[in-house]
């Protein structure tokens, strides 16, 4: 078949919607125009809670350390967990402009990017949890100190804080590595795409299957 | 005054219910899919309606806001829309019962074309749509938000697809 013939067809039955096709009147006065959107308002709640709570956090940890400034291994901890909450607060923020910007009467090529990067958000937080594993130790440092005024730190063996150091400092870099593959552009490699799906689940891994397609789409 | 907003609402729906109708019908395979669709689809124009840009024409708008919520819908855990008291249980449109001669073969050949439509992935799905109702090129790529030579090229893969489609 050829265009022409599909086109032909596509106007036979135009034709034939004219003649046939009518409207249910008291049908569509029976919709409930006016009712929100459940789902767009429940992301955007969601999101408004990371941002308030991340913000809550980014207080918390700068008073904690303006408080232990002087206390070395306190504020070098306190200062980790506050570069992880930024990033995580300005990640909630862009969501909630995303979810502002959404607009159906916008092409639908940028409409359907916001979209799918809203969709998709579950793996900026799977980034943040890999990337903070080196440091992951700033976590009980800061909360023991923080909540139970206990510095764990003089406790340790000073000779596995330095072996500790120089294992994760060897990490960052094939970590970085990892991390810069976790992208939509490199679902075709099959550790990329079962590592997505196992850590996100398939929502994320669907948004990021269709943020592909959208590209593959544009070019 | 809100009576009246509505109403011309409704003449604008009836004016182009083509539109709807068909979007509905190349994106949701399934009857019951396809009820929820068409009155998604209503509500998000209602959304829209205060909103309308003079500057597109009432179709383009149309196809924007209907495609857009075609593709959203096709994508979306359908249990959502299960959940939702808001729709209502009927059709908002009606086929009248036609007895013209080539009403048979006229449906068998509308299969095959929407057969053809609704294997294509989502935004070629959109393209198709848009090219079939002989819309230019430059208003293609202004709903689908690519540029001119992108839909000319895109069109030019999807009929060399629908070559080899109709050679099986």
């Amino acid at each position: 078949m050829e265009t022409n013939e599909l086109k032909e067809l596509f106007a036979a039955y135009d034709a034939k919607l004219d003649r046939a096709l009518q409207l249910n009147e008291s049908s569509l006065k029976k919709i409930k125009l006016d009712r929100i959107h459940k789902q767009t308002r429940w992301i955007s709640v969601l999101r408004s809670i990371e941002v308030v709570s991340f913000s809550i956090l980014a207080v918390i940890l700068g008073s904690f350390i303006a408080d232990n400034w002087a206390v070395a291994h306190l504020a070098v901890s306190g200062v980790i967990l506050h570069v992880f909450t930024l990033i995580a607060l300005a990640g909630s923020i862009g969501q909630l402009v995303l979810l502002q910007q959404i607009d159906y009467a916008k092409p639908i090529v940028e409409i359907r990017k916001k979209i799918e990067l809203v969709n998709s958000h579950a793996l900026l937080f799977l980034k943040l949890v890999f990337l903070s594993a080196p440091i992951w130790w700033a976590y009980p440092v800061v909360a023991l100190n923080y909540f139970f005024n206990i510095d764990i730190y003089p406790h340790i063996d000073p000779d596995f804080v330095v072996k500790y150091v120089a294992v994760n400092a060897l990490l960052v870099f094939p970590l970085l590595w990892f991390l810069s593959k976790l992208t939509y552009k490199n679902l075709h490699i099959k550790w990329v795409r079962k590592t997505i799906g196992f850590f996100t689940g398939t929502k994320t891994k669907k948004s990021l299957e269709f943020l592909n397609e959208i590209e593959e789409f544009e070019k | 005054m809100k009576a009246n907003k509505k109403d011309r609402f409704i003449t604008l729906i009836d004016e182009h219910k083509k539109i709807i109708y068909k979007i509905v019908n190349s994106y949701c395979p399934n009857r019951a899919d396809r009820k929820d669709l068409e009155q998604e689809i209503i509500i998000q124009l209602w959304r829209a309606f205060d909103k309308y840009d003079p500057d597109y024409k009432y179709s383009t708008w149309m196809y924007l806001i209907a495609l857009n919520t075609a593709i959203s819908f096709y994508r979306k855990e359908k249990k959502w829309y299960a959940k939702t008291d808001f729709l209502s249980d009927d059709s908002i449109f009606g086929l009248a019962d036609e007895d013209h001669e080539d009403g048979v073969e006229l449906n068998q050949n509308i299969k095959l074309l929407q057969d053809f439509i609704h294997n294509l992935k989502e935004l070629d799905k959109a393209l198709m749509l848009l090219y079939l109702e002989e819309k230019n090129y430059e208003e293609i790529g202004e709903i689908l938000g690519i540029t001119k030579t992108n839909v000319g090229t895109k069109i030019g893969r999807i009929k060399l697809k629908l070559k080899k489609e109709f050679k099986k």
